[in-house]
């Protein structure tokens, strides 16, 4: 069996066997968007873009979540010293966690989209597949940065805490072009309105899995 | 005394399977490895005393590769490590401090796991076998989590053999072993060593140490004070030795737990 | 003390400059017709707006020099260059928004280049977050090269995602030409000097506080038994 795949079998596993990442990332973002309904006044409807920013803070708060526990189980017993003892290289890892987190971010995405659009109104439920493609990109772009910061953490004495704090500056651009997109989505734009955004998602998952690859193997060596 | 020769520090360059060239290791400030060097023959066991805080873990550590030293290599029949690490590694093998094993997965599919990452051809067999060996066959579809100590250890050994090492690091193998288990890991390095495996082994058991050692070293402060052919004493005259060049007797500080 | 001359020497310098620069912008450059008096902050705005630019590249070479390199003298450069460059950042963002104030009749506006700022902001304040938190000089050192690397390779995204808001920012440079008067240039040129200089004395005097930092760490280590 190829390495990529073991790895990555072995991660989804342990999620499977007892999936603590999952179920508290939908219990989270099913939460966050309750908590933001408040907001709204009673009977009112929220404008495109502004539901495309509920949205997306529940999905990118559920993600850092589950960010954390790939790379977290591989620090119980050293077990992160045994990949690194192993023949694996150092890409081929990050490649692995990296599907391994995109995984877990999309099986949260299965449950918070469609809670989405019941709590928020089915009339933003427009061109499925564009939205599923946006998903898909932001989903990568996230699980990129993602996974390298969650490495990095992973070293610290604070992981958890520090997460979100160097997660959330270097998403952000991301985060602001899919809310504005997905907005779109929901306003019923023509795809050529924003077709070159989704450009720009697809080069930031890109560029971010190469520089992930490369500095994957500096940040888990001392 | 008669110890054998007092071989000259920097090792015998003959030798020719594993070479340390002139190993320094400065870490947060503290140089915990100062110039080592040593050289070791295929099918060498070299038993490598010292107090706490010399740098044995550090020096098996770059050994291992898991640390990058800073200056200095670390070469395999010739050729620097850090050249071809991937190479390298698959004919590696290391015991720990820590087990390595994932806790949510039962013993035989952290074997099959491990031996997938080396590519083992017949990893089910492989570690079935092993898992014979360590006594541990009984409890392979128990998940490690509810493994006490000892059994962790027992599987780290099968785990660190499973790609079958021409280099065998060991950091304190006996450690949480009870009298049984340690007998039986020692005649299973004493068979390794027979078939012309390369072994390294950290250790305070000073008995232990020599009744398997084909060669010795006491590093002491980030250096190598000793470094010889097994010398043909008793333990006794060793110990003394040892309390000569480390100014305190081998285990006196073995109990301050780091 | 060849070293201390000519630390002095620039500092001395750089006092000249600034009173120089001050001196051009309000006696020499026109004061703008619509904007009035207040278009003058514009002057320090680009200064601070050069400076953080020049650090977070020098942060972005340093953390690639680092990480090939293992030497700690890239680290302290790449250091020190956020730490400036977030003094100027900051700059950035108070005189955008003074200037914006009367202007715009606004105190914040998202406009891209002021959007651009504040995320930048964010990043490198997270690079200062993360450097606080690593203890042991090593890994923080390769931990903090990584950050500064990926917050720089993420300002070109950043940028683009910041013209995303509605943009109300005048654009002073075009490509080609420039749509100011030459004395306006003239008092441009020398306060970007001063500000380059500026931004050069600060990064020394960083550097050595944190060199000062780490022999003091390396005493502790010594003080505390561990091997000399």
């Amino acid at each position: 069996m190829n390495l990529f795949w073991l790895l990555v079998h072995k991660d989804l596993r342990a999620e499977l066997r007892r999936p603590e990442a999952v179920v508290s990332m939908v219990f989270f973002g099913f939460l966050l968007l309750v908590l933001l309904n408040v907001a709204l006044p009673p009977g009112a409807r929220l404008a495109p873009e502004s539901a495309a920013g509920v949205l997306w803070v529940a999905i990118s708060f559920a993600a850092v979540l589950g960010l954390g526990k790939t790379m977290s189980r591989e620090k119980d017993n050293r077990c992160i010293d045994g990949l690194l003892l192993s023949p694996v290289s150092a890409e081929t890892l990050f490649a692995a966690k990296l599907t391994a987190n995109f995984a877990l971010i999309a099986a949260s995405e299965l449950s918070i989209v469609p809670l989405f659009f019941v709590l928020y109104g089915d009339t933003f439920f427009r061109a499925p597949a564009v939205l599923a493609g946006v998903i898909i990109l932001a989903t990568g772009g996230m699980a990129a940065t993602g996974t390298l910061f969650s490495a990095l953490t992973a070293g610290t004495t604070r992981n958890e805490a520090l997460l979100p704090l160097l997660f959330y500056p270097i998403v952000m651009p991301l985060l602001a072009i899919t809310v504005k997109v997905t907005g779109m989505i929901f306003q019923g734009e023509p795809l050529a309105q924003y077709v070159s955004w989704l450009y720009v998602m697809g080069a930031y998952a890109l560029i971010f899995t190469g520089a992930g690859m490369l500095l994957m193997r500096p940040v888990l060596r001392q | 005394m008669a110890i054998g020769r007092q071989a000259s520090f920097s090792g015998a360059p003959e030798a020719g399977f594993l070479a340390v060239r002139e190993v320094c290791k400065e870490y947060e400030g503290r140089r915990i490895l100062r110039q080592v060097s040593l050289s070791l023959a295929a099918g060498d066991f070299l038993v490598l005393f010292g107090p706490n805080g010399a740098g044995k873990s550090t020096l098996l550590g770059i050994i291992s590769t898991l640390i990058s030293p800073s200056s200095g290599r670390v070469e395999v029949g010739g050729r620097d490590v850090s050249q071809d690490p991937e190479r390298y590694k698959r004919r590696l093998g290391m015991i720990s401090h820590h087990c390595l094993l994932y806790d949510h997965m039962t013993a035989l599919e952290n074997l099959l796991f491990y031996g997938g990452l080396y590519g083992v051809a017949d990893r089910r067999q492989r570690a079935e076998e092993l898992l014979r060996a360590v006594g541990l066959h009984r409890r392979r579809h128990s998940p490690v989590a509810g493994f006490s100590r000892g059994m962790r250890q027992r599987l780290s050994i099968a785990r660190a053999l499973i790609n079958d090492p021409d280099l065998l690091l060991l950091d304190e193998p006996f450690s949480g072993l009870d009298q049984h288990a340690a007998v039986g890991l020692q005649e299973q390095l004493a068979n390794l060593h027979g078939r012309r495996r390369t072994l390294i082994m950290v250790t305070h058991q000073i008995e232990r140490g020599l009744a398997l050692a084909t060669r010795v070293a006491i590093l002491a402060a980030g250096r190598l004070v000793f470094y010889a052919a097994r010398p043909q004493v008793t333990a006794a005259d060793f110990k003394n030795l040892y309390q000569e060049l480390v100014g305190a007797p081998p285990g006196a500080s073995g109990a301050e737990k780091r | 003390m060849p070293e201390r001359i000519r630390d002095n020497l620039a500092i001395a310098t750089a006092w000249g400059l600034f009173a120089l620069a001050i001196s051009l912008v309000f006696f020499y450059a026109p004061t703008e017709k619509v904007m009035g008096v207040i278009q003058k902050i514009f002057y320090v705005h680009l200064g601070s707006a050069l400076a953080a630019a020049l650090s977070f590249s020098t942060a972005f070479i340093a953390g690639i020099a680092y990480l090939t390199k293992r030497q700690r003298r890239w680290d302290r450069l790449g250091a020190a260059s956020i730490e400036v460059g977030m003094v100027f950042t900051t700059l950035v963002l108070i005189t955008g928004s003074l200037w914006g104030r009367p202007v715009w009749n606004t105190w914040w506006t998202w406009d891209p280049r002021l959007t651009t700022s504040l995320i930048l902001w964010f990043i490198y304040g997270a690079y200062l977050i993360l450097r606080a938190a690593v203890p042991q000089p090593d890994k923080r050192a390769t931990y903090c090269a990584v950050m500064a690397i990926i917050g720089f390779i993420d300002v070109p995204v950043v940028f683009l995602s910041a013209r995303l808001w509605r943009t109300i920012h005048p654009v002073v440079i075009r490509a080609g030409s420039i749509d100011m008067a030459p004395a306006m240039i003239v008092a441009l040129v020398a306060s970007l000097a001063a500000f380059s200089l500026l931004w050069l004395i600060l990064l020394r005097q960083r550097i050595k506080a944190l060199e000062l930092d780490e022999r003091l760490f390396s005493l502790e280590q010594r003080l505390d038994g561990d091997m000399p």
